[in-house]
């Protein structure tokens, strides 16, 4: 009897699991080891960091694969023949041989040199797992690394150690506190500071955004593990800064110059279109990420605030379009009358914010995650009816194309825009159009929130019974969350209809539903910004790892899995929400979060004991 | 008459099937309050291993006599079912078994489009429907009725017949048994039960496991039932199970089962009978599951939610 062709392939990948899981288990084992006999020894941080950091600066210089690839060579001639030039280090090398340097030179500095080796040692692990991995799939397996005469690539390899090397350096003795400077600024130093920072973070949004485009404005093939070195080498140096408490100082100053601070948000968020990433094809994506943000922080509102769970929140999205559509003039539209886009969008929110009511109807009655199947279930039932053309108002499977773009004031708002000898990319004016409603919706929602409405939703999501017995009416306050949420999508889905000019039912199937909650809960439940970075992530990650192709959709289930079990409170936590997290202490909050600084006004510390 | 009846027993062969998916949801959801979204992945998974193991695990000379592939295919999916709910709960659900309350609804979300990825890039041809071998009694039992007659396949017998005799057997099991017990006792209070000398932990993991083995089972049904599968298939039969366990109310074995049935018969029915024709059977199934919950927020057989401290 022949034996059945699967038992040999499996017992192959059987062994390369048991191998892959041996060597974690090492790995891990070494780890605490190490870990553990390092704790009471503070002197080794400087020699071993300087080692890894050493590691670090040759691995940048040493070649990584081994041949050229049938694509074009590797990022940066990365090959064997690298050794011609070994001083022209640009591109993940240049990360590389930097955090290097970093990690060699902060042990010597006034800093909490532990928490900034840690930040480096994560950063070149990432480094070294993105350009070697990328290599060995891109390459055809081993080979890419190892060639037939015996040469090895190491330099992916050594980056690996060198990682681990600086990351076990970061053991030697406890973490430092995370200082909590917050000295009194001028107002007009605070605002520079502001000013810079917003700047700073423009550019480094358009170089990431551009990451991977060559200088002749195509898509480098290499252009997915080019933008995940640039976001590795972010990542450390953000953990860098971070550890200075930089970054929390700049959110206290940004809280306590909110006006000022928004308003800077919004012109530079407004001068993306004038950097690298102003091509038609990241205004579009830009949009889309506007509309969808716009549409999370309505989610936000239901979820965020008031505690429903909404698994069909897409349809509210959906019934803002299909009413700009109809009232667009379409030819394929029930109705055939064109109104003006603010009336449009004004009945698109109403429309949306009524049937928002309806379906937070059943919250009267209905608890947790029930209410969640019924929120899915009206989702379903919209797409359904959506796709059946209901009442001739969908278009159906023909979907409703050719929808005018918007025109205000004879501009048509899909061309492109020429201010003086600056030549806009078409969508621009979409892309200004947006970007202020998403400012307007941010701004409704920080009001609202900070409203005896939005305590009432607070109330609500903390305890039901409690805040009734408080005299909060809890199913007034609870269908209102999903009136005003379902209006802001409504109002985003006016902006999308016109700006993707057809609306198919396929647009608002359930997955997007989940890509909105994913946005919400990624950026932190409740936080304004965070509903705005989630969207921008869920959107724009997708199409920076197109070059992943097949597998880019598994790297996404994969990033949801990996933030959540390292950041549960979501990227961006809600600094009341993180103080309410902070007293129940014990529910897996890291320590450091537990230290939530007062603003010097106590602004907290009154909104907690409001 | 005829026609009726047919439909009706293609609605309870569907129903069948939902309740086997819903029960690993209801007592995952019942134990740990998780909506494991990935629960349906684990059940198109396991179509995949059946057919995995026909094809390339046994002899030749086996897979004509189904008395003896079935087992073999039957063991595959088991096998896989089981390892996955289980590393599931292990390495994605447990470290977040005190994060917020959406965290772990994310990551099972993210688990979810994890598998079904893996299994459409791995398996050879995933990428559309691939068959699956009828590796049962072939001819077709044929009953007369007043005015015509109906036909059910043999596997459509099969199905049912499983679905009840297991909720049965997992209901005897969870009520009597020593691990039911703790099933139990955990769902109520895990550190009471800590204290009472159960393993909380080790409890969660058997639920999982047992979910698993369900799904398997009625994966391998799905197979032979129906002879092909594609990568989708979880995602949608997930749904309806999610929604076949509410409405019979969380955490209840009986709900899930009855729950399960009504949906199968509602959304065959429903798309025959209704005007809108089959385009909008879902649309049935979910209205009712609005009203069933407007009227009875707990579902049918569910406890009303108690108030937490």
């Amino acid at each position: 009897m022949t034996i059945p062709p699967g038992w040999p392939i499996l017992g192959l990948g059987l062994l390369y699991i048991a191998i892959a899981v041996a060597v974690v288990l090492a790995l891990r084992l070494l780890w605490q080891r190490s870990a553990k006999a390092l704790a009471d020894k503070p002197g080794m941080l400087r020699p071993i960091a300087i080692a890894g950091g050493v590691l670090a600066v040759l691995a940048a210089l040493l070649p990584w694969v081994t041949f050229r690839f049938n694509d074009g060579p590797y990022p940066d001639l990365a090959t064997l023949q690298f050794f011609d030039e070994p001083w022209g280090v640009t591109g993940f090398r240049l990360f590389v041989l930097l955090l290097g340097v970093v990690a060699i030179a902060a042990p010597f500095l006034p800093v909490p040199a532990r928490r900034v080796e840690r930040a480096i040692g994560l950063g070149l692990i990432a480094l070294g797992l993105v350009n070697t991995i990328f290599p060995l799939i891109s390459g055809g397996g081993f080979g890419a690394i190892t060639a037939a005469d015996g040469a090895f690539a190491f330099g992916g390899v050594a980056t690996l150690v060198a990682g681990w090397v600086v990351a076990t350096s970061a053991k030697a003795g406890p973490l430092e506190p995370l200082p909590h400077w917050n000295p009194k600024v001028p107002r007009l130093l605070a605002y520079a500071v502001l000013v810079v920072s917003y700047v700073v973070l423009l550019l480094v949004v358009a170089w990431m955004l551009d990451a991977g485009t060559d200088p002749d404005g195509n898509t480098n093939t290499y252009a997915g593990p080019i933008f995940l070195s640039l976001l590795s080498f972010l990542g450390a140096a953000l953990g860098a800064l971070h550890a200075f408490g930089f970054l929390g100082w700049l959110t206290a100053l940004s809280e306590r110059h909110r006006v000022f601070s928004i308003g800077v948000l919004v012109v530079c968020a407004l001068a993306l279109p004038f950097t690298d990433a102003g091509t038609d094809y990241w205004m579009t994506i830009a949009v889309n990420v506007g509309v969808y943000a716009a549409t999370a922080i309505g989610l936000n509102i239901v979820v965020g605030l008031a505690g429903l769970l909404d698994l069909g929140y897409i349809a509210f999205l959906g019934i803002g379009a299909y009413i700009a559509a109809n009232f667009s003039g379409a030819a394929a539209s029930a109705l055939h009358v064109e109104l003006p886009f603010v009336l449009v969008a004004v009945i698109a929110a109403i429309v949306a914010g009524i049937f928002g009511a309806i379906v937070g109807s059943p919250t009267l009655r209905v608890r947790g995650d029930y209410l969640a199947i019924v929120t899915l279930a009206f989702g379903e039932i919209f797409r359904k009816a959506a796709q059946f053309n209901i009442g001739g108002m969908t278009g159906g499977a023909n979907a409703i194309p050719n929808i005018p773009p918007i025109n205000w004031f004879g501009r048509d708002f899909s061309a492109p825009l020429t201010i003086g000898s600056v030549r806009l990319p078409s969508g621009v004016l979409y892309y200004v159009l947006i970007m202020v409603l998403v400012a307007l919706v941010m701004v409704i929602f920080a009001n609202l929130k900070n409203s005896r409405i939005g305590r009432a939703w607070i109330a609500v999501r903390e305890d039901e019974d409690a805040a009734r017995a408080m005299g909060i009416k809890t199913g007034q306050v609870k269908i209102l969350a999903f009136l005003i949420g379902a209006m802001l999508a409504g109002l985003a889905g006016a902006v999308f209809a016109h700006k993707t000019s057809t609306v198919a039912y396929n647009s608002f199937q359930f997955i997007e539903s989940v890509t909105l909650l994913a946005a919400v809960i990624l950026g932190g439940m409740g936080s304004i910004p965070g509903a705005v970075l989630g969207a921008a992530l869920l959107l724009v990650l997708p199409e920076k790892l197109r070059d992943l192709q097949d597998w880019r959709l598994f790297f996404f289930g994969l990033a949801l899995v990996v933030i959540m079990r390292f950041r549960p409170q979501g990227l961006m936590p809600d600094r009341h929400r993180r103080a309410e997290l902070a007293d129940e202490g014990a529910d897996g909050v890291p320590i450091e979060e537990l230290n939530v600084p007062d603003a010097p006004d106590g602004s907290t510390a009154q909104a907690v004991a409001r | 008459m005829a026609t009726l009846l047919q439909q009706l027993a293609s609605g309870l062969v569907l129903g069948a099937l939902i309740a086997l998916i819903a029960l690993g949801y209801t007592m995952v959801y019942g134990i740990i309050q998780l909506i494991n979204f990935a629960h349906g992945e684990v059940f198109m998974v396991s179509i995949f291993a059946a057919a995995a193991t026909y094809k390339w695990f046994i002899p030749e000379s086996w897979e004509n006599t189904w008395q003896i592939a079935l087992p073999c295919m039957l063991v595959g999916a088991v096998l896989v079912a089981v390892v996955l709910a289980v590393l599931m709960e292990r390495f994605a659900y447990r470290p977040l078994r005190n994060a917020p309350r959406l965290a772990p609804l994310i990551t099972a979300l993210g688990v979810s489009q994890m598998l079904k990825e893996i299994v459409r890039l791995n398996y050879p041809d995933a990428k559309s429907a691939i068959n699956v071998p009828r590796a049962f009694i072939d001819e077709p039992i044929i009953i007369t009725v007043p005015g015509g007659t109906v036909v059910l396949q043999a596997t459509s017998v099969l199905l049912i017949a499983v679905s009840i005799v297991g909720a049965v057997i997992l209901q005897l099991y969870v009520s009597r048994s020593r691990m039911g017990r703790a099933m139990r006792a955990t769902a109520q209070d895990p550190d009471t039960a800590k204290l009472m000398g159960v393993n909380p932990n080790r409890t969660i993991v058997f639920t999982f496991a047992l979910g698993g083995l369900l799904a398997a089972v009625a994966g391998v049904l799905y197979g032979i039932h129906l002879n092909t599968v594609d990568t989708e298939v979880g995602f949608l039969y997930g749904i309806f199970a999610f929604t076949a366990a509410v409405l019979g109310g969380v955490g209840s074995i009986k709900g899930a089962v009855i729950g399960g049935f009504i949906i199968g018969v509602v959304k065959t029915l429903g798309g025959q009978l209704l005007p809108g024709g089959t385009g909008y059977d879902v649309v049935w199934v979910f209205i009712l599951l609005i009203l069933v919950l407007v009227f009875r927020p707990q579902g049918l057989f569910g406890e009303p939610e108690r108030v937490r401290a």
